[in-house]
């Protein structure tokens, strides 16, 4: 009959595919709860079972809280020396991506020849290799009277770390660049080019902004991995996490103490680093909220 | 736009370089020796891996009038052994003492670049390091024993342990003398250890940590200085010594022979406020504060000619 369909014109009342849709939701929200309780639940038996392993290890508390202060003042060090080098990773990273992108055969021989170098050697032998063999390089260019120039080449062991965590992250991350700026559609470019943008404007202004979006997950994790790979870097006697930690554990062959200690900071050091980056990938992730 | 970023990337890049030129060396001196009393500082690397010689002080604060750089370590910052002898030489010297900490290996390759003018670090004078080093006047000696777990009872002297797993520092005179390659200026050489299982460690330290483990777990024995080992059962650790010392090491200070002033006027200069020490009682005051016994007599006897350095 006519009139059942046009109940819906009636005075507003109590609507039963609206109420059950409300209950439907009410019910899946409590099981997403149910759920991200269960998960709660297996990660502190993971941590009693961790705090467990640990009470079996040879273990002494007080010295931990004896030397926690002293091994924690390298932290800044730690977070210093990564927030240096991620900087001048992500700027390495870009120029060769645009290298390795360009049509230059130059360009794209240079990026590619320093990819493959600095990929395919451990970080330890190139901390070595810059920190002794640079000034080596140096003392010739002395020796041909250019003094200041070859001054340059003997680089402080904080300077050598920056640049070798730089030049090994920068490679590695030249193919998250690589790789986010050839997600963007190929019909951007064609369109920016049709209202008479060049190459560079069209990089600057339509492609960079929405590959930043989807490398910054990537450059996030190379941070938190650089984070601890900063250990490295204690070889030249920078007063870091690792070196206070290794230093002290000597002095009373207290190993575990230290190092447990040195991980736990590096462990609370990266749940924060990846929280923050979380929240900078959602910022970013605005513009394409619905 | 691709300037700009150009432009900001060569500003980092110029302040970075602008930084290591702030610390470009004063005044040219005719040798190293000028060069350290022109600066007024001894920059001496020691690693604070290795107590009792060097360790680092967790309390310490610097002092407010200091002419170390802030990436070096003022006097108050270590202590040991090490740390006193460099000090003492220091002060002899009419400069002050500020330390910086590189790894042995580092220490060891020679090529310092400059960035410190001498190793006090317990070296031992070997005919390999002297390709890249010149050494001092020795300032004591270290005897070098075998360890063992305290459950075992099948060993009762060093050359039991022939064939067995035995551990040490890699690239140190312990490894070379289980090699059967140890050579010391001054020494005659008894390798009674034959054909170990050997195991290289980072430090001697983590052979004495993996040894703990058991006995014959991972290791049946490990060769280390006298003074290290029994600093570590001192600590708890459940270890022994295995019978008396195999040989000594005549440890020194080093210098690197590459550096861009003439080095041998500050190692002549150092083997002499070395051999001061030695005749003065110094130096066995110092090796009976931190060892309870004289461990410098042999190195104050030591005869500096015989390695032809200059």
């Amino acid at each position: 009959m006519a009139v059942d369909t046009m109940r819906s014109f009636g005075p507003p009342g109590p609507d039963p595919d609206i109420s059950m849709g409300q209950k439907l939701m009410e019910l899946e929200r409590r099981a997403r709860l149910i759920h991200a309780l269960q998960v709660a639940v297996v990660w502190v038996v993971l941590f009693m079972i961790l705090g467990l392993a640990l009470m079996l290890l040879n273990f002494d508390p007080q010295y931990v809280r004896d030397h926690f202060g002293f091994v924690l003042q390298g932290l800044w060090v730690t977070i210093q020396l990564a927030l240096i080098s991620i900087t001048f990773a992500t700027i390495l990273a870009l120029l060769g991506a645009l290298g390795r992108l360009s049509t230059s055969s130059i360009a794209q021989g240079v990026s590619g020849f320093y990819i493959s170098l600095f990929r395919g050697t451990p970080l330890l032998i190139q901390i070595y290799l810059i920190y002794l063999g640079l000034p080596q390089i140096g003392r010739q260019f002395q020796e041909l009277g250019m003094q200041q120039l070859g001054q340059l080449f003997t680089l402080t062991a904080f300077q050598s770390g920056v640049l070798a965590l730089s030049l090994n992250y920068g490679a590695y991350m030249t193919e998250i660049f690589r790789a986010g700026i050839q997600s963007i559609s190929y019909g951007q470019r064609e369109a920016a080019s049709a209202i008479g943008m060049n190459r560079m404007q069209i990089m600057r202004r339509v492609i960079l902004p929405q590959a930043v979006r989807i490398i910054i997950p990537d450059i996030g994790n190379q941070f938190i991995a650089m984070q601890k790979d900063t250990a490295l870097v204690s070889v030249m006697g920078i007063w870091e996490l690792t070196f206070r930690a290794n230093r002290l554990a000597r002095q009373e062959s207290k190993f575990m103490e230290m190092f447990v200690t040195a991980a736990l900071l590096y462990w609370i050091l990266t749940v924060v680093s990846s929280w923050l980056e979380s929240r900078l990938e959602r910022r970013l992730a605005h513009a394409y909220e619905r | 736009m691709r300037k700009s970023y150009l432009a900001v990337t060569l500003l980092i890049l110029a302040s970075f370089i602008l930084a290591s030129c702030a610390q470009a060396t004063p005044a040219p001196a005719a040798n190293k020796l000028e060069d350290v009393k022109n600066r007024g500082i001894l920059i001496v690397s020691s690693d604070p891996a290795y107590p009792p010689q060097s360790e680092l002080v967790e309390d310490a604060t610097r002092a407010a009038d200091t002419k170390c750089s802030s990436d070096q370590q003022t006097a108050d910052e270590l202590r040991g052994f090490d740390i006193d002898v460099s000090k003492e030489i220091a002060k002899r010297m009419g400069v002050e003492v500020c330390f910086v900490t590189p790894d042995w290996t580092l220490i060891t390759a020679g090529n310092w670049a400059d960035r410190w003018d001498i190793s006090v670090g317990s070296m031992t004078v070997t005919p390999e390091r002297m390709e890249n080093l010149y050494f001092s006047q020795p300032y004591y000696t270290t005897p070098a024993a075998f360890f063992v777990h305290v459950d075992n009872t099948s060993f009762s002297q060093p050359s039991d342990l022939s064939g067995m797993k035995v551990g040490a520092c890699t690239g140190c005179t312990y490894d070379a003398f289980l090699a059967g390659t140890l050579q010391i200026p001054g020494e005659t050489m008894n390798y009674v250890v034959k054909d170990a299982q050997f195991t290289g460690y980072e430090t001697d330290l983590n052979a004495l940590q993996d040894l703990t483990l058991g006995d014959g777990v991972r290791l049946d024995g490990v060769l280390t200085a006298e003074p290290t080992g029994q600093g570590t059962i001192a600590d708890g650790l459940p270890l022994k010594q295995l019978g008396d010392p195999v040989f000594f090491e005549y440890l020194a200070a080093a210098f690197d022979k590459n550096s861009t002033l003439d080095p041998i006027p500050l190692a002549q200069e150092v083997s002499r406020i070395l051999a001061e020490m030695h005749a003065d009682g110094t130096m066995e005051k110092l090796s009976q504060q931190y060892y309870g016994l004289d461990l410098t007599s042999a190195a104050g006897e030591f005869d500096l000619t015989q390695l032809k350095q200059w």
